[in-house]
């Protein structure tokens, strides 16, 4: 089945956020701060009004004036008038003829700043680890903790207690797409065109920044040149909407390369500490530490935390634990939410940390997994049932794979291999709504979200209708308008699109086959084929054109419509092991089980991964192209994550490494070949029984290249990514009797 | 600045006022409309932007229009036009090498070129080589390059 979008995209008439223009429109572009942290002192727009082709300057004086003092939100202003918390943060905007005059423009405001002490490096915090005392430290913008079973009776207990320190670093979005959007504000309302995963969340964010109620605001989506996480937030928005408020024209913004590196919403660096207590070959009681740089994320709206905290303890039965984690501010851009944000990095913490007590004890790490790993029936040690979950499957085809691998391994030094494991579970956001319209000739999925390249939209949702309906695909269209007319959806976030809209596509659909069936004169649903270009309505032997089962109201109105929604899942958490800050209840886990077969040049440290292999429940496969295709691509962009990619922060805090030259993302020769399997037999909630899959393949990935990494060369490696220096440094440790030791 | 004149897609183009920094990228896009061509990384790491100048594979936005005079630019939005163009299209369809899709026009573009440079000896592995200035971050690579096995059996 071939994808309804992809002649366009290869044809270059697919229509991307940099790809909008109106006429006559204004250029715009940002004045960012040059100093990571400072008060300011002056920030003077004269001499940019003053130059060619400028129709507006824009500061935080401007912004109160255009939208009334004391409108948006003060913790998020446009425009800080008082602190600069970040290199790079918005100053000023401006609005010109021409994107060359807007830069010049932005390049002659002058500012003068107080500089004050930058807060950068998380070894200064770890250097004076915090207590749980911390929790008032104005460092610190947000603690966590649960823990459950008497820690302390294990611990003494135990055989031995492996205790490992692990980091790991940022990760930028890339997508190729920079943040792009053209937006006019026109009598009261504020209408935007934009690149973005969520246009409903950028209208609720839009509104609450700029203070305009979301009545009078309208966002359409354009097709996105990769999102990943980073638009799904508004960015560019607010700014081309207040320069547009300023001038009455339409305005472009679209954040050039490097720009994007600084404010497109990377991850942070982290620390990790584990204790595992060890008993008759089983970890009896964890002990995790966390600490997360969260940049400039304000108090109060750091996700992360609580997100990452639960992650590491892995997939993994914990019937004792402690986890504490703390969101720690510094003067770099705020974090971001990337592919399963954070999962892959915990994933790698947790699950070397498995891979090392195996190591340790001299038992298969497979089967040592095997030992420990959720399946369904089980509480998690948050207190969360699990359903239908075939990670344990997973993880027994991957130690057979690896089994057959290890004899086929070259002799020679250096090759090794590794398993990772990881787990997903879908975040439902605020729900959503679907809307079908059959007409005689074509089915159309009204909705609120936009295809961001996966497939989930255009391919998974209509492979959803055409199984209940088995209507040929080409005859269902998906149907995009602004959120002034598209049914409410939360987005393309969280593996949600085909697992929870999905569900609601299913239940139109099944409203939309029962309704058909009835109007056949028959009492079971109906489906749908195509005769020429008409579509018919079937029902055991009875067969009707759909044009004579509709009424002429419903012809002329368009069609027969039935809607369906999708209400996010009531996920529970055990509340009495919660000791401060919020956990997360996602529901429907899904996991994953990857093999990594790698070499390891001792000389240089350098890895190539050489044989990849991917087991994934995704519950039911609803549509394999799809289901390989993103499995692929997961795994590459977790190779990156695992070896080479990495944001390089100044002790001045400047992102040293913003281009694609310095940050390497992979490369075409540098993935291997993937091998893709679905492990079948463990129905999701989604429809049909499918579970989420745009972030699970990413996670397992840089586990399962440090575990072989491991294998290869009796070295551990506690940083990610692997790059050459990390794994060569860890080998010289390792010769010289150091720690290393994997 | 001066004008200059190229021929894109086929079609004489005057290009009237044309300053010494204007890139090749933006000279499509902006001035002339076509916005297949894409705008990445604008510093040549990315290769989204990639067009054939008197057939070559060429980075647009490291190329400064006013050094091409009468050049003859061909963009993502005639490919189909050529026949090798054509079947690279093709196989990037058939294989679901697409996914987001801001990559493609570079990769159809580049694969184009060079498939039409490289004599139909030359190895898969060299092919594949040339090809690593594109960058995608969606698909993992593992369906384009099953594309390009398909569009290299199809054009030999």
């Amino acid at each position: 089945m071939i994808r309804s979008d992809l002649l366009a995209k290869a044809s270059g008439a697919t229509e991307f956020g940099t790809d909008l223009a109106e006429p006559e429109m204004l250029w715009a572009a940002l004045v960012l701060a040059p100093i990571a942290h400072g008060r300011i002192r002056r920030v003077d727009l004269s001499k940019a009004r003053a130059m060619p082709g400028v129709h507006a300057v824009v500061g935080a004086e401007e912004t109160a004036r255009l939208l009334g003092p004391g409108a948006g939100d003060p913790e998020r202003p446009l425009f800080p008038s008082t602190e600069v918390r970040y290199r790079g943060q918005p100053l000023a905007a401006v609005a010109a003829s021409s994107l060359a005059e807007a830069r010049a423009a932005a390049r002659a405001v002058q500012m003068e700043f107080d500089p004050l002490p930058i807060a950068g490096d998380l070894e200064e915090v770890v250097a004076e680890w915090p207590g749980s005392e911390a929790g008032s430290d104005p460092r610190m913008i947000a603690h966590v903790r649960a823990s459950n079973g008497d820690l302390g009776e294990e611990f003494r207990l135990a055989e031995f207690v492996h205790a490992e320190t692990y980091r790991t670093n940022g990760v930028a979005q890339v997508a190729l797409e920079p943040h792009a959007c053209v937006a006019k504000v026109d009598v009261g309302r504020w209408f935007v065109r934009t690149s973005t995963q969520t246009p409903f969340g950028i209208r609720e964010d839009a509104s609450s920044i700029l203070g305009v109620p979301e009545a009078s605001l309208v966002v359409e989506g354009s097709w996105v040149g990769g999102g990943f996480g980073g638009k799904t937030a508004a960015l560019v928005e607010p700014y081309a909407l207040l320069l547009s408020a300023a001038t009455g024209r339409w305005v472009r913004l679209s954040l050039s390369y490097t720009e994007e590196f600084v404010l497109g919403r990377s991850t942070l660096p982290a620390v990790v500490r584990l204790e595992s207590a060890v008993r008759a070959g089983r970890v009896t009681a964890r002990r995790v530490r966390l600490l997360l740089d969260t940049g400039a994320s304000l108090p109060g709206r750091d996700f992360a935390t609580g997100y990452a905290i639960g992650f590491l303890l892995g997939p993994y039965r914990s019937d004792a634990f402690d986890i504490e984690g703390y969101a720690v501010r510094t003067n770099k851009p705020p974090f971001g939410p990337h592919r399963a944000p954070f999962a892959p990095q915990c994933s790698f913490v947790a699950d070397s940390h498995m891979d090392s007590i195996a190591r340790r004890l001299g038992v298969d790490p497979v089967a040592f997994r095997l030992a420990h790993v959720w399946r369904a029936g089980d509480v998690t040690p948050l207190g969360q049932a699990v359903g239908p979950f075939g990670l344990a499957e997973c993880l027994e085809k991957a130690g057979a794979l690896l089994a057959i691998w290890r004899r086929e391994l070259p002799t020679a030094d250096g090759f090794g291999l590794g398993v990772g494991c990881g787990y997903w579970s879908t975040n439902a956001g605020a729900g959503g709504e679907a809307l079908l319209r059959l007409s005689p000739n074509e089915l159309t999925i009204d909705q609120g979200e936009r295809e961001i390249g996966s497939g989930s939209v255009v391919r998974g949702l209509v492979a959803v209708a055409e199984r209940v309906l088995k209507i040929p695909s080409d005859a269902v269209r998906v149907g995009y308008s602004d959120t002034s007319r598209a049914p409410f959806d939360s987005g393309v976030f969280g593996s949600r699109t085909v697992g929870a809209l999905g569900q609601a596509v299913e239940k139109a659909a099944r409203r939309l086959a029962t309704e058909l069936g009835r109007r056949l004169g028959t009492s079971d649903p109906a489906t749908l084929a195509r005769d020429d270009d008409q579509l018919v309505a079937i029902s055991g032997a009875v067969r009707r054109p759909v044009r004579e089962l509709l009424t002429s109201e419903e012809l002329r109105a368009g069609g027969l419509e039935f809607p369906g929604q999708h209400a996010a899942p009531p996920g529970r958490i055990d509340d009495s092991r919660v000791g401060a800050g919020t956990f997360y209840p996602y529901t429907d886990f899904t996991g994953a089980a990857h093999v990594a077969l790698v070499h390891v040049d001792r000389a240089t440290g350098a890895v190539r991964v050489l044989r990849y292999a991917a087991f994934h429940d995704a519950g039911v496969v609803i549509d394999p192209a799809t289901f390989r295709a993103q499995v692929e691509g997961g795994v590459a962009m977790g190779l990156g994550s695992a070896l080479t990619e990495e944001t390089l922060w100044g002790p001045d805090g400047r992102l040293l490494n913003p281009s694609l030259l310095d940050y390497r993302i992979p490369t075409l020769g540098e993935v291997p070949p993937i091998e893709v399997h679905a492990v079948p037999g463990h129905p999701g909630a989604g429809p049909f029984g499918a579970k989420g899959l745009g972030e699970p393949p990413i996670i397992p990935v840089p586990a399962a290249v440090a575990n072989a990494v491991a294998d290869a060369t009796g070295a551990r490696v506690r940083e990610m990514p692997l790059t050459p220096e990390r794994v060569a440094r860890t080998l010289n440790l390792l010769a010289s009797g150091g720690t290393g030791r994997g | 600045m001066g004008d200059s004149e190229l021929v894109v897609n086929g079609r004489a183009t005057a290009l009237a006022s044309v300053p010494e920094d204007e890139r090749l990228l933006d000279t499509l896009r902006w001035r002339l409309g076509l916005r297949g061509t894409k705008e990445g990384c604008r510093s040549g790491d990315c290769g989204a932007c990639v067009v054939l100048v008197d057939g070559r594979s060429t980075l647009s936005c490291l190329t400064l229009t006013h050094e091409l005079p009468g050049a003859s630019v061909t963009t993502i939005e005639s490919i189909s036009e050529d026949p090798v163009g054509r079947v690279v299209q093709d196989a990037f369809v058939a294989e679901g090498a697409v996914q987001c899709g801001y990559c493609t026009p570079g990769f159809v573009v580049a694969l184009t070129g060079l498939l039409k440079e490289l004599p139909p000896s030359a190895p898969l592995p060299e092919l594949l080589d040339e090809m690593q200035g594109n960058l995608c971050r969606c698909t993992g690579y593992g369906s384009i390059v099953r594309a390009i096995v398909r569009a290299r059996e199809a054009t030999r």
